[in-house]
């Protein structure tokens, strides 16, 4: 990862929702990102140029269009209408986006498009998540990893945030994955816990 | 058989699809979209099968002509969506509610400037609402505040109109529910529920809280009692109901409104004997006992 006077940057053409500029670099702000968050509190996971992502909650495309600077391709599902207009917009600037309208509870909706992949990303406000980390970790490719941003409160608002990353963390070992943290994203972002999996074989 | 977005496989072969033009493309997508309902996803791709199949030679276009025909079928999606009447509604709603809080906020600002001009003007013993107190700030002689005032009296009147609108469309969208409990609060409770077919998958137990999230998070998280209504409570049989009975009325009418929805989306026609008997298990749980 590229860092400039200890702000997390990324390289590529700014301007997409008006980030600070550092010398010619687009600052990645932890406090708009949890992916940005993941790596201000010492997250390890080094994105290179001939990785393949799949990012799950794409949203408005802020997260991805800096790990498209990083990387060679990402496939970025969302399934909300409005936020898709902004992901369009930021993927007809960027030819290493592949923007797929879907839900990411369905991976066979978008089986016939997405290749094997270096890393999935989820960041969807589900319930469910430890099972779209499952369900979505078919696309894995050997040696690749999941990294979840579990939303506790998604899961569960009446039960203690460190109680619901503690199942999840679990649940995932269940179904086979060596799992890394959680990491609390605090004080950047309240409630959510990044979960580094990797396949166990 | 397997089938990507570039051909299919079966066994060792591959049929390449017979089109690279990415509109075309996208129509197949949204083929196999349809194809895996009901399935759950096999074996995901290698993007060599494209190149092995013929149908693309590198790399680079594999990815752009992917691309394009992705973007395609996701903006082919969202113009679906933009036409869809329940998501003006629900818009229209919003710039009500708005206007209201926007016109109210004026309003006392525009009375506290009057209160500077006029050392006798007390609100101790009368009801200023909107249109008094608009009246009454005429009265102050300073041209701006006038102007100001004629700016409120305007907002307020586009009020009147798109509330009419409301109520018109609310007519036809939700013919049930607006039969139940009136176009605007229909309106309110599919602007809670975010879309149509939202409100019509909600369980009525939902319904009859819509709206009342705060109270409903106080009492999943620390116990306290249960909101009874929530923007069903604007409905009158449900704020004048007996104390006792407004729970009651609530719960039947949400039940009945959970149905209406589903009437309102599934079938969009006004059912006359559904109406008749939900309106009076309404009327029945507010009167009586």
């Amino acid at each position: 990862m590229i860092w400039v006077d200890g702000s997390l940057v990324s390289p590529g053409e700014g301007g997409v929702y008006g980030e600070r500029m550092i010398r010619g670099m687009r600052a990645w702000d932890p406090h708009r990102s949890k992916m940005a968050a993941f790596y201000y509190l010492g997250g390890v996971l080094e994105l290179g140029p001939s990785m393949r992502v799949l990012y799950l909650g794409a949203a408005h495309g802020t997260t991805v269009s800096h790990v498209a600077d990083y990387v060679e391709v990402v496939y970025a599902v969302e399934n909300a209408p409005r936020p898709m207009r902004d992901l369009l917009a930021v993927a007809q600037r960027r030819s290493n986006i592949i923007p797929i309208m879907a839900d990411a509870t369905r991976p066979q909706d978008y089986l016939p498009v997405v290749e094997m992949v270096d890393l999935v990303y989820i960041d969807v406000a589900h319930p469910a998540q430890v099972q779209v980390a499952a369900d979505n970790s078919i696309f894995l490719a050997p040696g690749g990893a999941v990294l979840l941003m579990l939303k506790t409160r998604s899961i569960d608002v009446r039960r203690a945030p460190e109680e619901v990353a503690a199942e999840s963390r679990a649940g995932l070992e269940a179904r086979g994955f060596a799992v890394g943290g959680p990491r609390w994203l605090s004080p950047y972002h309240q409630d959510h816990a990044a979960l580094l999996c990797t396949r166990l074989k | 058989m397997l089938r990507y977005w570039f051909g299919d496989l079966t066994g060792g072969s591959c049929i390449p699809f017979q089109s690279r033009d990415p509109e075309t493309i996208a129509r197949r997508l949204d083929q196999l979209r349809r194809e895996a309902a009901g399935t759950t996803a096999g074996i995901p791709l290698r993007w060599e099968m494209a190149h092995d199949c013929g149908f693309i030679g590198s790399r680079g276009e594999y990815l752009q002509i992917l691309r394009d025909a992705c973007a395609i079928h996701a903006e082919a999606h969202l113009a679906e969506e933009a036409g869809r009447p329940d998501r003006e509604l629900v818009q229209m709603v919003r710039m009500l509610d708005q206007v209201d809080e926007s016109a109210n906020l004026l309003t006392e600002r525009a009375l506290e400037w009057y209160a500077a001009l006029d050392p006798a003007f007390t609100r101790k013993y009368r009801r200023i609402r909107g249109p008094q107190a608009v009246s009454l700030v005429r009265e102050s002689g300073n041209p701006l505040l006038l102007e100001m005032a004629a700016g409120i009296d305007r907002l307020v009147g586009m009020r009147v109109s798109l509330a009419e609108e409301i109520h018109a469309r609310a007519a036809t969208l939700l013919p049930n529910s607006s039969a139940l409990v009136g176009g605007l609060v229909a309106a309110r409770l599919l602007s809670a529920a975010g879309d149509l077919p939202g409100l019509a998958r909600m369980p009525s137990s939902a319904i009859q809280v819509l709206g009342a999230r705060a109270a409903l998070f106080s009492h999943l998280r620390t116990g306290t009692p249960p909101p009874k209504h929530g923007i069903i409570y604007q409905h009158q049989r449900v704020h004048r109901a007996r104390r006792a009975a407004r729970g009651r009325v609530a719960r039947v009418l949400a039940a009945k409104l959970a149905i209406a929805a589903r009437i309102d989306w599934y079938r969009g026609q006004p059912d006359p004997a559904f109406l008749a008997s939900s309106q009076e298990a309404v009327d029945r749980a507010g009167g009586g006992r």
